[in-house]
């Protein structure tokens, strides 16, 4: 145990993560602790779901459902990266199993999930700027971000889950390493396919950029 | 020389300025000569601006409750579990533990409550006797002139019944009634308290006495009845036993009784007493007192035989204090004795 608890803080001193005080405490069955990091990362989790997904309410449930994962396997946790790496990997990873559920549902039932992504994607746009106030143009842009979000959506998993990371989260090549867990060089030659890609499919949608 | 392939691949790389400088140079001096590659590279560049201007979502309301209220829950829920099940390396062996004292406890229970069901139970009869009977009794004329029919089995089992039960006997003897029923005698003597019993035994011994003289006077031919009181257990006989301090042994034991009373010798003492009731508890205590075994007590008429082994080197002394009770006979028979022990056979009469 004391073996241990020097294991975390050494590695707490290496990595200097904010979090990891309150990790501890939630390692000794302080559920309270645990708030704040829902606090701290609940945004950032449910933007990566989201934008993986495409679907506002999709991503709420696999966000609580990485948080609910993340808790429950937190003793499992060894301070070998940051705790927000940790906890990040959970939710790409939540997402693309929700991904290929609802893949298989879309199989099996014939119903587009393209097409009811788009619709909540418009209803959460409508939610974010409804205080804004040019209507007309607040209206163009949600529809170039749910056009954008479309082309995000159409990737291939491995593609989408970089470009999220990188172009929109802002980590960096080396946390997208570590919550990926691949090489950097891939990380790099998937990043240069998903941007090329992305640009095809938004000049193919919205004609020339 | 790189081609438009491989320069619109680097692209993303050069815009993050992530390729080395030889590549830089490579892909800047392409991108002037190559209108096609330098609109793709506009592209790019419009794209991640597209990129970076998606909004961020923010989380629905209540959003962190609602995961603290999962998290709490699915905590509460595990720690009851581990309360109940882990870990089972401790839980397992206490649980069987637990078990096994539990049973051992009610066996334990259930045995000493045998021992005290047994004090509490009325002991049983030794012999069965025949069942009294309700019609009413026939005139003493006719009882003379039957008697004869009597056996001398049937002399031996009323000789061991009550008065009330002499008189159905006497019944049956003359009505020449076969096969008698056979009943659960009440109980007759009281068992616990060895003076109480010989008190009621005395209460018994006189009602027999006079039940016996009747049936003497009943029975026409001597010889008869003096071989049913040879053969049969002496009338109103009773005997307790009382070993090793077990008085609840008793009432078990008493069924056993016609074999003790053969098994025990002519007196070797003789007390001669005021009171027997009083004599034979004092004896009894001094028995006790002396650490005698096998104490076997018999009343008979006008005297009671205790019968008791005692330590060889305390019959001595044991004498000495039976002679503060009364006036003491020592008979000159063999006394029987093994290396340690002399079977003592005290006869307490009435001065």
């Amino acid at each position: 145990m004391l073996f241990w608890m020097s294991n975390i803080i050494d590695s707490k001193k290496a990595i200097n993560d904010e979090d990891l005080e309150y990790v501890v405490l939630c390692q000794k069955g302080d559920t309270d602790a645990f708030d704040v990091l829902v606090e701290r990362h609940q945004k950032k989790m449910l933007n990566i779901a989201y934008r993986m997904m495409g679907d506002y309410d999709e991503a709420c449930d696999v966000t609580q459902e990485a948080f609910l994962a993340a808790y429950k396997s937190i003793k499992k946790f060894k301070a070998e990266a940051k705790f927000s790496t940790w906890l990040y990997r959970i939710v790409v990873n939540y997402s693309k199993n929700r991904l290929k559920q609802l893949r298989n549902i879309t199989q099996r039932e014939g119903v587009s999930i393209d097409d009811s992504g788009e619709m909540k994607i418009e209803g959460v746009m409508c939610q974010s700027s409804a205080n804004d106030a040019n209507p007309g143009a607040q209206m163009e842009k949600r529809e170039r971000e749910a056009q954008v979000q479309k082309c995000i959506t159409s990737l291939d998993e491995e593609y989408r889950e970089v470009l999220v990371l990188r172009d929109i989260q802002g980590f960096s090549y080396e946390e997208i390493k570590d919550i990926l867990k691949i090489p950097e060089g891939t990380v790099k030659s998937r990043l240069s396919r998903a941007r090329n890609a992305l640009k095809d499919c938004l000049v193919k949608v919205i004609g020339d950029l | 020389m790189m081609n438009c392939k491989d320069i619109e691949n680097s692209l993303p790389l050069y815009l993050d300025n992530l390729l080395s400088p030889a590549d830089k140079r490579a892909v800047e001096e392409h991108l002037k000569s190559c209108p096609s590659c330098a609109k793709a590279l506009a592209q790019l560049q419009k794209t991640g601006r597209l990129v970076d201007g998606l909004a961020e979502v923010e989380p629905p309301p209540w959003f962190k409750q609602k995961i603290m209220a999962r998290v709490r829950e699915d905590a509460k829920k595990k720690s009851f579990t581990q309360k109940w099940f882990y870990p089972l390396r401790i839980k397992v062996p206490v649980q069987v533990f637990a078990t096994i004292f539990i049973v051992v406890i009610a066996v334990y229970i259930y045995r000493a409550g045998d021992e005290q069901m047994k004090e509490v139970l009325p002991p049983q009869a030794p012999t069965p006797v025949m069942e009294a009977g309700k019609e009413p009794i026939p005139q003493q004329t006719e009882k003379a002139s039957e008697a004869v029919t009597t056996t001398v089995t049937k002399e031996k089992v009323a000789s061991r019944k009550d008065t009330r039960d002499e008189k159905a006997d006497i019944y049956d003897a003359f009505s020449g009634v076969a096969a008698p029923k056979i009943k659960e005698p009440k109980k007759e003597i009281p068992q616990k308290n060895i003076s109480a019993g010989a008190a009621d035994m005395a209460k018994v011994m006189k009602a027999d006495v006079s039940a016996d003289k009747g049936r003497a006077k009943l029975a026409s031919i001597p010889a008869k009845k003096a071989e049913a009181e040879q053969v049969a257990v002496p009338p109103y006989a009773s005997i307790e036993r009382k070993r090793e301090g077990y008085t609840s042994d008793a009432a078990m034991k008493e069924n056993r009784a016609p074999e003790v009373q053969s098994m025990i010798p002519k007196p070797t003492i003789s007390v001669h007493v005021a009171n027997i009731n009083t004599a034979v508890g004092e004896v009894e205590k001094l028995l006790t007192k002396y650490e005698a075994k096998n104490i076997v007590k018999q009343t008979s008429a006008g005297k009671v035989v205790i019968s008791a082994e005692i330590k060889t080197q305390k019959v001595k002394d044991f004498i000495t204090q039976l002679k503060i009770i009364g006036r003491v006979e020592e008979k000159e028979l063999p006394i029987i004795s093994n290396k340690y022990d002399k079977l003592l056979v005290i006869e307490i009469l009435s001065d």
